[in-house]
């Protein structure tokens, strides 16, 4: 087959996967100024795509850097084989988007890659020490670290807006719902500059492979902006089955947590991306949604659900590492191979969107459900009348009787 | 044979994000307590209140101050994204 229209085949995988990163990370930053009513669901999608879109095209600093140490040898990574890792990529994450679970899409590009260099070079061509240093360490760290920093947030930030007084009305907690909005834009913008990098990298690695690009020379504007605008895109169409699982399904947010969760998430991003670590922002948003949701007097954390999401983090790496390692054995056979795979992937892909619709869950059916978590925070008094309220209502049941 | 865990950078980043959320938060949340402050002085003061009048005035520009060095807490974070405004830390 033409080098160059594998070359294609790849660069449009690449956005691809690109796409999905988008709308499968949308919650990240949006799933809690959603669930608060801080934002409504389609201007919360539209903010965190325009932030999407201007982080990507901030930097691409660690574009070329995809796969600097972990892969040993480089020219490993032939067109074909980021073909085949891209695949394993976009079929994990579209996995985990059907089933709600947040999994993290650089841990699925990092896995679909690795597995396909194995397959097709052996377990030398792959730096397992980095991946330990770079992504296994971090993946067990971060999320505990913005859990605590979220949890110790939200306990301060209840304790200084709290009222000893018994009319205790005006806390003002409601008022948090404006610092998410800005919050949740630092996470958004955080994101597009992290992860769309990844597929400007995954593309300029490929367009040295194919020699159509120059070792060692920038990435190019179109590969920039092309990347910028599909994860931008992805954004926008809102992963509603996984906002929901953010939103709601680890534990009911209110505004003060949600401004927690949110800056405790920004802060572990930033200071861990100084330092190189290849975080995985949803797994960092999801242990600062946890960490807020136990930091709240009377806040319940969903552990069954918390357990399916980390249950989804620990399989996303060998999953992915296994669909493309099954791809590049496919891949390798010819162009025949090729085709074949790019037939599978599209085919897998369809099922898994036509399966989709037959639950399909959009905006409405997130700003529904997340209704009841949108109001502010209980009062002395609000509790204090349902409390009569119940007690009328038994003695009413009991007088019937 | 395990990769020696590089603690320091690790303990880096725990003790960064726990200041730096900590902070945060609780620049934002006193910025909102100064503010109901000045909202339920507010109330007072309209009744003529001279005392109260003082002090929605000293609670709201406190309140604006916070929210303030809060916002620009977010800046920082902005700032921090952009490669070469900011050097990286070594």
């Amino acid at each position: 087959m033409d080098p160059l229209v594998i070359v294609g085949l790849v660069v449009g995988l690449a956005l691809f996967f690109d796409f999905t990163n988008g709308f499968h990370d949308t919650a990240n930053a949006m799933a809690t100024p959603i669930a608060t009513g801080a934002l409504k669901p389609r201007t919360a999608v539209l903010i965190a795509s325009v932030m999407n879109l201007v982080g990507a095209l901030l930097s691409t600093a660690v574009a070329t850097m995809i796969s600097v140490g972990m892969i040993n040898d480089a020219s490993a990574l032939k067109p074909e084989v980021v073909f085949a890792g891209l695949t394993g990529a976009i079929l994990w994450n579209l996995t985990t988007w059907f089933l709600g679970l947040p999994s993290s899409s650089s841990h699925a590009l990092f896995g679909g890659l690795i597995g396909a260099v194995v397959a097709a070079t052996g377990f030398g061509a792959v730096n397992f020490d980095s991946i330990l240093q770079k992504i296994i360490y971090p993946a067990l760290f971060a999320p505990v670290v913005a859990g605590l920093a979220a949890w110790l947030a939200t306990r301060l930030a209840y304790a200084i807006t709290a009222r000893s007084s018994d009319d205790d009305l005006a806390t003002g907690r409601g008022r948090f719902r404006f610092g998410q909005i800005f919050s949740s834009s630092l996470v958004a913008l955080a994101h597009g500059t992290n992860d769309a990098q990844k597929t400007m990298g995954v593309i300029t690695l490929v367009l040295v492979a194919g020699g159509l690009q120059a070792d060692g020379s920038h990435v190019q504007l179109w590969v920039v902006l092309a990347a910028a605008l599909a994860i931008a895109l992805g954004t926008f169409s809102g992963g509603w089955r996984i906002i929901r699982t953010m939103g709601k399904g680890l534990s009911e947010v209110k505004p003060a947590q949600g401004l927690a969760a949110e800056v405790a998430t920004a802060a572990t991003i930033l200071a861990s991306s100084k330092l190189g670590f290849a975080l995985s922002t949803t797994q960092v948003a999801s242990g600062s949604i946890i960490g807020s949701g136990l930091g709240r007097k009377g806040g319940k954390v969903r552990w069954n659900k918390a357990g399916q999401v980390v249950l989804g983090w620990v399989l996303t790496l060998p999953a992915a590492a296994i669909v493309g390692a099954i791809s590049t054995a496919i891949v390798l056979t010819g162009s025949t191979g090729i085709i074949v795979d790019a037939i599978i992937t599209v085919g897998v892909i369809i099922a898994i969107f036509q399966i989709s619709r037959r639950n399909a869950v959009t905006h409405k059916h997130v700003s529904s459900e997340l209704e009841d978590a949108s109001e502010v925070v209980e009062t002395k008094k609000q509790r204090k009348a349902a409390v009569k309220a119940a007690a009328k209502s038994s003695k009413g049941g009991k007088g019937k009787k | 044979m395990f990769t020696p865990i590089a603690w320091n950078n690790l303990f880096y980043v725990a003790a960064a994000a726990l200041i730096a959320t900590a902070l945060v938060v609780a620049l934002f949340s006193f910025g909102i307590r100064f503010f109901v402050n000045a909202e339920n002085a507010k109330a007072k003061a309209s009744k003529g209140n001279a005392s109260a009048l003082r002090a929605e005035a000293a609670n709201r520009a406190v309140s604006y101050v916070l929210f303030a060095l809060g916002f620009g807490a977010v800046i920082y974070g902005i700032l921090l994204i952009i490669p070469g405004v900011i050097p990286a830390i070594k």
